[in-house]
């Protein structure tokens, strides 16, 4: 008997308004455990290479995987993976919430979609059957209203809502896809595919719970993370958000400020998880932000999302909107040099209620502040908006600009790689991109095994495709015996790129990868710092899905299929080595605070993506995955396709 | 000796709820930054700045007047 997924898979064509239902075998699941894996499984099957991000022969796929919805913390995820708007290749991304467990309760694993609807739709799942319905009166409602309005025409608020905003409607190239309101597939635009679709939502409801195993274990295994909280290194970030962060990166000069031209920002305080804690969660004028100002995921009792409330000032906040993450006070706030912590809050309520990824906004709002200041933009390419450093009010405007696609807004809605060609003037030396994709909030500059990940990373890039240099260098003592688990003995130099921790950053990608494909949240699971380590994330696949002989290095497997699956997609679109590059501003020193001068070498990233890329048993000239590779991790398939 | 403390996120919590973070320490003459963490009783990883400047060596002796920030992290995210 099957235990952990339903072993079903909705197959949607919304150009004939098929649906059907695949039964994959067990032996399916095993090989790609769900999430990332299987969602590559199905592009790279159903999918011709060379298709438009924005066509009706793009697909999207959204994958649960075989832990969904079991009473565990971290589990509610959910990935959405197609050909990305963005970057032109592989899209990948995850998100949590309550509407993950809630699909796994109405029947399926997973949503594969492709063909465009002749006008808005819908999906309505409900307890294994399902319908589309008309979408018409939903399209241009912000996320707020338009999930209101579909529970109130099913009549139960209970349904769980996955959407895309005005932004996935026009096409933003960074539109993200959401629940709940402020829950966020977020990166690679996958919200813009859906829209291209006319796929407005996903409603759904279920209540038949997965089958585990082994319940007494599961339990086991919950209540020990439940009682360790407090006591864990996440117990920070639970209480206090990603944010919380904010002091530390500054610190150690790694928090990206002046679009990425400095490592520290001097107003760092006044947008820091602690402050939000103290200020503008949702009842912290009472003391009540602990009940009132955290929210959860599905089972999760780490309840690190935030709630923030404003009900007076410029900057007035709806809590159903939730509140910052570290990224997102980072790209609206320290990469602008903006200390205003309500208007930061402000731009994360607009990128969720218009759905739009508030690392690449705030990320390209970055690269024109720093064209503006340079003299490449003047007030009459900005609609008259002053974007010297600092200034919130144009800050909180243009991404309302680019929701709409308003005025200048409309250039930036392109993402700012494709900005940077339209407007020239030497602009592109000021993008932070790779593969056109924007990067987040961790400086490969200090972090230097990010720069091999940010580079080569198929989707471009993404910091939580790997663990942070800081588990292996001096943080090393504390995480000493989970990294032992992924072979790793040796403290290593801080700043230094040796072979060991070239290896670090592979193997640690491939643990990623696998929470990816189990759709783990990468705070409760990880190798270092987390509240569970790897043995514990084999046993929670042995509790849930009876599969006694899972080992750590067969998940590691399926990262690394996952992996391959995404660089062999790429290699398809006609992606290789050429394309894994860093922006030029990674190799110019850092301005200020300890990190000030440090740089990366063009010759030592050379050698160290070679020494990566021979580690992955890929071919060094290309960067792209030999049959060897393919058919050692049961992917001749794939290789097939290739033609190679 | 005084130094002038001032701890963040989950750290806060070593202290008074009303302090938010603050504290001047009545230390010995020649106490580090490990005799610090060990008065507090800090065991989790953290990252500390002293002055402003980032300082990764426990074993330095501390001085009166001291500015010390002590942020609980985590190493990614």
């Amino acid at each position: 008997m099957s235990h952990g997924y339903n072993g079903k898979i909705l197959h949607v064509d919304l150009t004939s308004r098929q649906l059907s239902v695949e039964e994959p075998e067990e032996a399916f699941y095993r090989k790609y455990m769900g999430g990332s894996a299987l969602a590559m499984y199905y592009l790279l099957r159903d999918m011709p290479p060379g298709v438009d991000p924005l066509g009706p022969d793009n697909m999207l796929v959204l994958a649960l995987s075989v832990l969904t919805g079991t009473a565990i913390s971290g589990q509610s995820r959910m990935t959405a993976a197609a050909k990305s708007p963005l970057t032109g290749a592989i899209g990948d991304s995850q998100s949590g919430g309550f509407f993950p467990a809630e699909l796994k309760f109405a029947g399926f694993d997973a949503i594969v979609i492709k063909g465009k609807a002749d006008k808005p739709i819908y999906l309505w799942i409900n307890e294994g059957e399902y319908e589309l319905r008309d979408a018409s009166h939903l399209w241009g409602k912000i996320t707020g209203e338009a999930e209101a309005a579909i529970k109130g025409e099913l009549g139960d608020d209970k349904i769980e809502v996955l959407q895309i905003g005005p932004a996935g409607e026009n096409a933003v190239r960074f539109a993200g896809i959401f629940s709940m309101s402020n829950r966020a597939n977020g990166r690679t635009g996958m919200g813009a595919v859906m829209g291209s679709k006319n796929l407005k939502a996903i409603a759904v409801r279920g209540k038949k719970r997965p089958s585990v195993a082994d319940k007494a274990r599961l339990n086991d295994l919950a209540k020990w993370g439940a009682a360790n909280l407090e006591d864990s290194d996440i117990a920070g970030l639970a209480k206090y958000g990603t944010a919380e962060t904010t002091g530390s990166n500054q610190t150690s000069g790694t928090l990206p400020s002046y679009n990425y031209n400095s490592g520290v920002f001097d107003g760092w305080e006044a947008i820091d998880g602690t402050t939000m804690y103290d200020t503008v969660l949702r009842g912290a004028d009472q003391g009540k932000q602990d009940r009132l100002g955290r929210d959860t995921c599905y089972a999760c009792t780490v309840r690190c999302k935030r709630v923030v409330e404003i009900t007076e000032g410029p900057y007035q906040v709806d809590p159903h909107y939730g509140g910052p993450e570290y990224e997102t006070t980072s790209t609206f706030g320290n990469y602008c040099a903006i200390d205003d912590l309500p208007a930061i809050s402000k731009a994360n309520e607009i990128c969720n209620k218009y759905g739009m990824d508030s690392i690449s906004c705030g990320a390209t709002i970055s690269w024109a502040y720093e064209a503006f200041n340079e003299g490449k933009l003047t007030l009459e390419d900005t609609d008259g908006l002053d974007l010297t450093w600092g200034n919130a009010e144009s800050m909180v405007a243009l991404t309302e600009k680019i929701a709409r696609r308003e005025g200048f807004g409309d250039i930036l809605a392109e993402g700012s790689a494709r900005a940077a060609e339209v407007i020239g003037r030497g602009t592109e030396a000021f993008l932070i991109t790779c593969k056109g994709q924007e990067a987040p909030a961790h400086m490969p500059r200090v972090k230097r095994s990010l720069a091999i990940i940010y580079a080569t990373n198929p989707f471009g890039a993404d910091h939580q495709s790997h663990e942070h240099d800081p588990a292996i260098e001096e943080d090393f003592e504390f995480y000493a015996e989970r990294l032992a688990v992924l072979g790793f003995n040796e403290e290593q130099e801080t700043r230094s790129l040796s072979d060991e921790k070239i290896r670090f950053a592979m193997a640690s990608q491939h643990m990623y990868s696998a929470m990816d494909s189990l759709n783990l949240c990468q705070f409760v699971f990880g190798p270092a710092w987390q509240l569970y380590g790897p043995e514990d994330m084999v046993e929670l696949v042995r509790a849930v899905t009876g599969w006694e002989d899972v080992t750590f290095d067969e998940l590691q497997k399926v990262g690394e299929r996952r992996l391959n699956m995404m660089r062999a997609f790429n290699a398809r679109e006609g992606f290789d080595r050429k394309d894994d590059v860093l922006p030029e501003k990674v190799f110019k020193p850092l301005k200020g605070g300890v990190s000030d001068g440090w740089k990366l070498d063009h010759d030592e990233i050379k050698s160290a993506t070679d020494k990566y890329f021979e580690l992955c048993g890929w071919d060094v000239k290309t960067g792209n995955p030999t049959r060897t590779k393919l058919d050692e991790l049961e992917l001749g398939w794939v290789a097939d396709r290739l033609e190679i | 000796m005084e130094v002038h403390l001032q701890l963040y996120s989950i750290l806060r919590e070593k202290l008074p709820p009303e302090a938010k973070g603050r504290a001047v320490m009545q230390l010995d003459e020649n106490a580090s930054l490990a005799d610090l963490l060990e008065e507090l009783n800090i065991t989790r990883r953290v990252v500390i700045s002293v002055n402003g400047e980032h300082e990764t060596d426990r074993s330095r002796q501390l001085q009166d007047g001291d500015e010390i920030k002590i942020f609980s992290s985590i190493s990614g995210g």
